[in-house]
């Protein structure tokens, strides 16, 4: 079944689904992700927009096995509560581990991964998912 | 500024392989066309669908389903606003009517999720996450509300099985509704081993998937005057908090809930007290108890103790087996819940249970808690 998503969509997008692309409000001090013009805790218009480090830490997670269509072939899936290290909290995949083995607290850090394959032989779009992270020495 | 009901119906929510949207919407009005001492002359037709475009490939719809009534030169309207369609497109009617835009109205909600298999409903329920961002990830209310139920289990120290207490008492509730999906009791133990979902959450915390229409004939107070009985619509409001629960400042509580009842109360020029039967919005078993509290009808953490016999405080909460058991069809789901409290309010629906009540609310919202309507209806003679 094909998923049909636009190939325009995920490229117009690709800072915030690839580089974490997140606001801060200068005003209460919050970040929040995805971006937006207005900060969604004051309504102020002083925003700034940043670039995540892409480290974090697991809040909480769930094991999905009711995926929609384009995410069945994922079954089961995690779906993870991640905090960032600038303050801002966003839901995500949980990957290269196994489910028993996620803890809330782990630390985990943004990797490239491949999220949807429209069909057979559409395009196969990528994404950001997380996973536990290795400490460089 | 009121409006009034003065009819009501809805079918029983199942599997209608056999009908398509609009024979299903038709089918829905007979039972409100009998109730009615005239003809069905609406001067608008409001239709409330969350998904008619995926699952039937139309658009248009208000205007297809006018033509299939018989209905000429009237204004009609489709709503969509997520699973909180229903109440939504009630507040186009009673604005179109309070408003003296028109003196009726028709409101219709339908969806018909057994048309597509399991999966392609799981995708089109994610729709309501945005797209861009969180729908990508697999995201979507189901796996939200997962989450919620670990954090409100840890955080107010339940067990799984404590929950239990919700599913167990809407299918009891919906043995008698002439309406609902499923009119089965259940054990601990079917519910413990039935299908997970996203866990902790299994399939008896989920709603059915099923078909379902009900509508509602809304009129001016002139035209309510010519019934016996009728009941007024004394309150209806709304609110919406941020799309995806990640960025909420406070997990367990759903704002748009608590602010859109608070204003819903104050419409009425009521206290939560008055109210003796709800039907709030339990798309799956964490949020009912969050709605609970967010509306003020437990403290924190306290809803599942509280909850005894259908009864929350002074308030008989889903009568009609809830999403859970009466099912929720969606766009068609608001107009359910308003269904019921007017039925209620008639003495025509669980009178055994509320005997004659005054003043009875619905909550309908998307996802969880995305958007909230409220309502409170009064029953006026």
């Amino acid at each position: 079944m094909m998923f049909e998503r636009s190939p325009a969509k995920i490229w117009r997008n690709r800072d915030v689904l690839y580089r974490l692309k997140y606001s801060y409000c200068r005003d209460c001090k919050r970040s929040f992700y995805p971006p937006r013009g207005r900060c969604i805790y004051c309504g102020s218009s002083n925003i700034e927009h940043r670039y995540s480090s892409g480290r974090g830490v697991v809040k909480e997670f769930t094991v999905v096995y009711q995926t929609p269509v384009g995410f069945t072939d994922m079954s089961p899936m995690v779906i993870g509560l991640i905090e960032m290290e600038e303050g801002f909290r966003l839901l995500a995949q949980i990957v290269d581990v196994k489910p028993e083995e996620i803890s809330n607290g782990m630390k985990v850090e943004a990797v490239l991964r491949r999220m949807i394959v429209d069909g057979e032989t559409g395009l196969i779009y990528y994404g950001i998912k997380f996973a536990p992270l290795i400490e460089k020495s | 500024m009121r409006s009034f009901i003065i009819s009501s119906s809805a079918v029983k929510i199942d599997r209608y392989y056999d009908k398509n949207f609009k024979e299903l919407a038709i089918e829905s009005i007979k039972d409100l066309e009998k109730k009615i001492s005239e003809p069905l002359e609406p001067e608008a037709l409001i239709i409330s669908s969350v998904a008619v475009e995926h699952l039937d490939r139309q658009s248009n719809m208000a205007g297809i389903i006018a033509d299939y009534l018989g209905l000429r030169n009237i204004r009609v309207y489709r709503v969509e606003s997520g699973e909180a369609s229903g109440l939504a497109a009630v507040q186009i009617a009673h604005s179109l009517v309070s408003s003296k835009a028109v003196k009726k109205a028709l409101v219709i909600g339908v969806d018909k999720l057994s048309d597509m298999p399991n999966a392609k409903i799981a995708e089109l329920y994610s729709y309501l996450k945005d797209s861009d961002y969180i729908q990508i990830h697999g995201v979507s209310p189901l796996s939200e509300a997962a989450l919620l139920a670990k954090i409100y289990m840890k955080t107010y120290d339940y067990s799984y099985e404590d929950l239990f207490i919700w599913p167990f008492t809407m299918h009891q509730n919906s043995l008698d509704t002439p309406h609902a999906q499923l009119r089965f009791k259940i054990s601990p133990d079917s519910y413990k081993e039935s299908p997970i979902l996203a866990e902790p959450l299994r399939l008896l915390d989920s709603y059915p998937f099923g078909d379902g229409a009900s509508a509602l004939y809304i009129v001016s107070e002139d035209v309510a005057e010519e019934y016996d009985v009728n009941v007024s619509i004394e309150g209806l409001s709304s609110s919406n908090d941020v799309n995806d629960i990640a960025s909420r400042e406070d997990l367990l509580i759903f704002s748009a809930v608590r602010d859109s009842f608070i204003k819903t109360l104050k419409m009425a020029d009521i206290e939560l007290g008055k109210l003796k039967y709800i039907e709030i919005h339990d798309n799956y078993t964490p949020n009912a108890f969050i709605v609970l509290e967010s509306i003020g009808l437990a403290d924190r953490g306290k809803a599942p103790e509280l909850l005894q016999d259908s009864m929350i405080g002074s308030a008989h909460v889903n009568l009609s087996g809830g999403l859970k058991a009466r099912g929720n069809p969606w766009g068609a789901t608001g107009i359910y819940q308003v269904h019921e409290i007017f039925s209620a309010l008639l003495g025509e629906f669980k009178k055994s249970v509320l005997g004659e009540i005054e003043y009875a609310a619905a909550q309908n919202m998307s996802g969880c808690g995305d958007v909230s309507y409220s309502i409170v209806l009064k029953r006026v003679r």
